[in-house]
């Protein structure tokens, strides 16, 4: 597409926020020659300035752009948008921020704040040069879209597809409305209000002719990415019949199951929800007294209270209208919170429901016939009598649920819920999470959040095949693809990857190159700095791209200073925010941006110290709070194997560092930048020597194509809460001890290190 | 990409400024030219004459909410005050900056603006630039430092694609806060409402929009 990058640089005025801070037409001048356009404009953001830049692309032919001016963060946006009727694509354009990074946090003199410009300003265009853009590739959709799993969160979204004209499959386990039903009652107990209602729906939805239905059947195996999916479904004589879907939409309900033995649960007069729904339908109104316990806190998990509680109430409601003479207490833990709106407390009142709370300190006990807990007014063990106890449900996905969950891909670690990825980022970057799963097993909901799950479903799949069919869907530019002549199948990549979009290409098995599916990925990177082989790339925003900044700027930096590279959830925003605090620190530091510390890859870091760069810090988001799959403790993981490597060389430790910043916490962001520059500033550049160049190498290779260091580095993450180490590992300092034998055998002593006396220089020398 | 580039042909002449297209107009008593499409206030800019704003950023489309870029239009016998950040070029109209009308204009906003967020240090350095030092109306929350600008909403909205920051309630009532002022797992905690905010009212403001995850990481791992 662009063979030859040519680079255009707009250097912004900002007003006074730049201009009367840094020697501009000093700065042009250093990059004019370097660059194959280089202007000054007086505000590039603004319509007078975006038509300069639009000009002078089309005179210049230009396909690569920089703009330095402000904060990328909230204006590169802006520029896409605008450039992107020119062919210059996501990733072609990029900014440096000036105001923020340079103009206003130090009192240098405007011509250094120029030569500290014109090093970031030149490593960008380093990272355009590098960079190999993709053409925009549209994403088709194919076939039919697939509803699997038996939640009942697929009718709402079969009803819409329908609705939309989109085909539609669905497999089901049973068609009987009844039996569909009773199993909804299990799943969602007390939703009275809604069952007939559901009811009718799910007889109109099996009722329609455009839709075609797989009954008795479940799936068995599921092969390819968005719009090329094949489904292996099972019937119930276990026959396999193969069928094509465009997209999958996972309708999975959790189970809700009894708790443990210490709650007497006997599954006759100590139940759970769902049990007594069950016989509410089969035996009528229970005849006694019943207390419903909101058992939640006692099982550790107070998030599902309010739930628990929105079901006792509706069924306690329910029994108390039907008959007036039965006694029902709910009885719930003093710190919860009711769930209750005003009308429906005087509702409770007036039907006579009582509500007790309990003390949180003293947890109550079941005997026969009473329950003993501990009042809050006295602190003195009073007793209810039952007939009936019905229990919270402790709800997770488990069973069949669970097992075609697996099959989906879902599953990559063992959590109750499939919650998707954790993945906090923006819109455009999530492919499609929303998209394919609904139900109760994503997170606990109530019935209602679960029909609506459905509905958006069925409303977002239609939206996209429509979308595609008028050929507009396009594949998210910054995604990661898999060189399938490089991966080895070692399927690392996959258990990083929590966003889900990393498969296998046909039955799953050994040694099988991994694919990635684009409407999936949310291009977080972790993974492709992870592969052991540098099989996975992230398009448009790669390693080498990283590399060449990092190297360009590296070899620019004067003794003293240093490379930073900040991820822009946490790092970059801290330093823009100090900006806006009007906060100076060390203008020693300068500040690459990063889409995620975890896209960082050792070798980057490696780079750096090789090209001349006398410290790295990386400034990422407080650990837990990573918006990508743990970027933040892969990088951690990553700076301990430079660490080591230098203990290893004789290089001091603290050159490479890993800080946290909150974003909103300027001031912190400013004491680690002080700090970390007057570290290196102490310590000095490293020596120049051939046998310290030769180290640097030595360790900058084993970080690029060591693949058995690489993968021992993303196989052996360890989270630091984890308690359980593989082999004869037995605990951290077993693990890191194991780590540096490897380091040792792996790494590649220089000959010219062995001979570190000779320092004339014409000993023997490592080539 | 063909038919684009005929487009720019015709549209972008070496000058930047073509000759049919320019629209020509007077900014103090100084010739500007401009194009369609332009605000006065875009063209002030680019002539560096300066205006001030407090609502308004190149990254989100503009909604002249602070009124503080009030400029005097005059079109023959007319003069009026217009939002200069909204009001699109016309050819031959004048517009002055620093007329007493509009000075008395943005003096009262500054006024108002003293009372309703006194704790900002931006707004009083802006104010103390413009003569204002002191204000006549009642001061109801001396902490406050948000002036309802609104660029966090709009930020959020426009560039980031979310809606985590709402502007709520009307009248004397209004503020900005997450929806139902509680913490929200929409806010994908990215900042860019910290960072476009004109005063640093965000920073306090945004610990109370951005939500913890549904689940730690620590009980997913």
């Amino acid at each position: 597409m662009h063979l030859n990058a040519k680079t255009g640089v707009f250097i912004c005025k900002c007003g006074d926020c730049i201009e009367p801070l840094i020697d501009l037409n000093g700065l042009k001048n250093s990059i004019k020659d370097h660059a194959d356009y280089c202007d000054i404009l007086t505000q590039p953001c603004l319509t007078p300035g975006m038509e300069q830049i639009i000009s002078a692309i089309s005179q210049h032919n230009l396909n690569r752009i920089i703009v330095a001016g402000c904060d990328g963060r909230i204006m590169l946006k802006k520029f896409e948008k605008a450039l992107e009727p020119l062919d210059i694509l996501k990733g072609q354009v990029d900014m440096v921020n000036l105001r923020s990074h340079v103009a206003a946090v130090s009192d240098a003199s405007p011509e250094q704040k120029a030569k500290k410009s014109e090093k970031l300003i030149k490593a960008a265009m380093a990272d355009m040069k590098a960079l190999v853009p993709t053409e925009l590739e549209r994403a088709k959709l194919d076939g039919p879209v697939a509803i699997v799993g038996n939640g009942i969160g697929a009718f709402p979204a079969a009803q819409k597809l329908i609705t939309a004209g989109v085909e539609c499959v669905l497999s089901l386990e049973t068609c009987d409305p009844k039996k569909i039903i009773s199993s909804l009652k299990r799943s969602y107990p007390g939703e009275r209000q809604h069952y007939d209602r559901v009811k009718q729906m799910v007889e109109d939805v099996l009722g329609n002719e455009k839709l075609t239905i797989m009954a008795d059947s479940r799936l068995k195996k599921l092969i390819g990415v968005t719009g090329d999916y094949t489904m292996v479904i099972e019937d119930s004589q276990g026959n396999e019949n193969f069928i094509k879907a465009s997209m999958i939409i996972a309708a999975l309900d959790a189970k809700l199951y009894p708790p443990g033995p210490e709650f007497g649960h006997d599954g006759q007069t100590v139940l759970i929800q769902p049990e007594m729904e069950a016989q509410i339908d089969q035996m009528g109104i229970p005849k006694g007294d019943v207390v419903f316990w909101i058992s939640d806190y006692e099982y550790g998990t107070p998030d599902f209270a309010g739930l628990s509680t929105k079901s006792a109430w509706s069924m306690a409601k329910h029994i108390k209208e039907a008959s007036a003479s039965t006694q029902i207490i709910i009885f719930y833990n003093q710190m919860m919170t009711l769930p209750l709106s005003a009308t429906e407390r005087g509702l409770s009142r007036k039907l006579g429901i009582s509500w007790v709370p309990y003390d949180k300190a003293v947890r109550p006990t079941v005997q026969d016939g009473y329950i003993t807990f501990c009042h809050l007014k006295d602190h003195v063990e009073h007793e209810i009598s039952w007939d009936f106890l019905v229990l919270s449900p402790r709800r997770a996905i488990r069973g069949q649920e669970q097992i075609t969950a697996r099959r989906l891909g879902f599953i990559h670690k063992e959590t109750p819920f499939l919650t998707g990825h954790h993945a906090k980022v923006r819109p455009e970057m999530i492919g499609r999470e929303e998209t394919y799963i609904v139900g109760s097993a994503r997170y606990p909901c109530d019935l209602q959040e679960t029909l609506n799950q459905g509905r958006k479903a069925g409303n977002k799949n239609a939206e996209m095949v429509e979308k595609s069919n008028k050929l507009q869907l396009f594949i998210p530019r910054n995604v990661c693809v898999v060189d399938p002549t490089k991966c080895v199948g070692c399927g690392q990549c996959q258990e990083l990857c929590d966003c889900g979009g990393i498969g296998v290409s046909e039955y799953p098995g050994g040694g099988l190159p991994r694919m990635v599916d684009p409407m999936v990925c949310t291009g977080g990177g972790t993974c492709a700095a992870a592969c052991p082989y540098n099989a996975l790339v992230l398009q448009n925003n790669s390693t080498d791209q990283r590399e060449a900044r990092v190297a360009t700027l590296s070899k620019l930096l004067e003794p003293g200073e240093v490379v930073s590279l900040a991820c822009v959830w946490g790092g970059l925003p801290a330093a823009d925010h100090a900006y806006s605090k009007k906060l100076t620190y060390d203008p020693a530091i300068h500040i690459l941006g990063v889409p995620c510390v975890g896209q960082i890859d050792p070798s980057v870091m490696a780079r750096a110290f090789l090209d001349g760069a006398p410290g790295l810090i990386l400034i990422g988001c407080d650990p837990e709070e990573c918006h990508h799959s743990f970027g933040i403790d892969h990088a951690w993981n990553r700076v301990n194997l430079i660490k080591k490597l230098f203990s290893l060389c004789g290089f001091d430790r603290r050159r490479i560092a890993l800080a946290h910043a909150d974003l909103n916490k300027p001031e912190e962001f400013v004491k680690t930048a002080n700090a970390f520059t007057a570290l290196i500033k102490a310590l000095g550049p490293i020596e120049k020597t051939q046998a310290n160049q030769d180290k640097l190498k030595s360790i900058y290779h084993l970080c690029k194509d060591n693949n058995r260091i690489r993968t021992l580095l993303s196989a052996a993450l360890r989270r630091p809460g984890e308690k359980t180490y593989r082999g004869d590992q037995k605990h951290a300092l077993a693990f890191d001890k194991d780590f540096n034998q490897a380091l040792e055998e792996e790494y590649d002593y220089p000959e010219s290190a062995l001979f570190e006396e000779d320092t004339s220089g014409k000993g023997v020398l490592y080539v | 990409m063909r038919y684009l580039q005929g487009i720019l042909q015709i549209r972008c002449c070496p000058d930047h400024i073509r000759e049919i297209a320019v629209i020509e107009f007077k900014i103090n008593d100084k010739e500007v030219k401009a194009r369609e499409g332009w605000t006065i206030l875009e063209t002030a800019k680019e002539y560096g004459i300066d205006i001030p704003t407090l609502c308004h950023h190149p990254a989100v489309a503009p909604t002249g909410s602070c009124r503080l870029c009030m400029v005097e239009l005059r079109e023959g016998d007319w003069s009026k005050l217009v939002a200069s950040c909204i009001y699109p070029v016309k050819k031959g109209i004048t517009i002055y900056t620093e007329t007493p009308k509009v000075h008395n204009v943005r003096r009262w906003i500054l006024e108002m603006l003293l009372a309703s967020c006194p704790a900002s240090e931006e707004i009083r350095e802006l104010a103390q630039k413009h003569g204002v030092i002191s204000t006549r109306f009642s001061v109801h929350d001396p902490n406050q430092k948000c002036l309802i600008c609104g660029l966090c909403q709009r930020v959020c909205e426009e560039v980031v694609g979310l809606s985590a920051i709402a502007v709520l309630d009307r009248g004397v009532h209004k503020k900005v806060g997450a929806p139902f002022l509680r913490p929200t797992d929409i806010c994908v905690g990215c900042g860019s409402c910290v960072t476009i905010c004109p005063t640093d009212a965000m920073q306090e403001i945004f610990d109370t929009v951005r939500g913890k995850p549904e689940l730690p990481l620590s009980q997913l791992a």
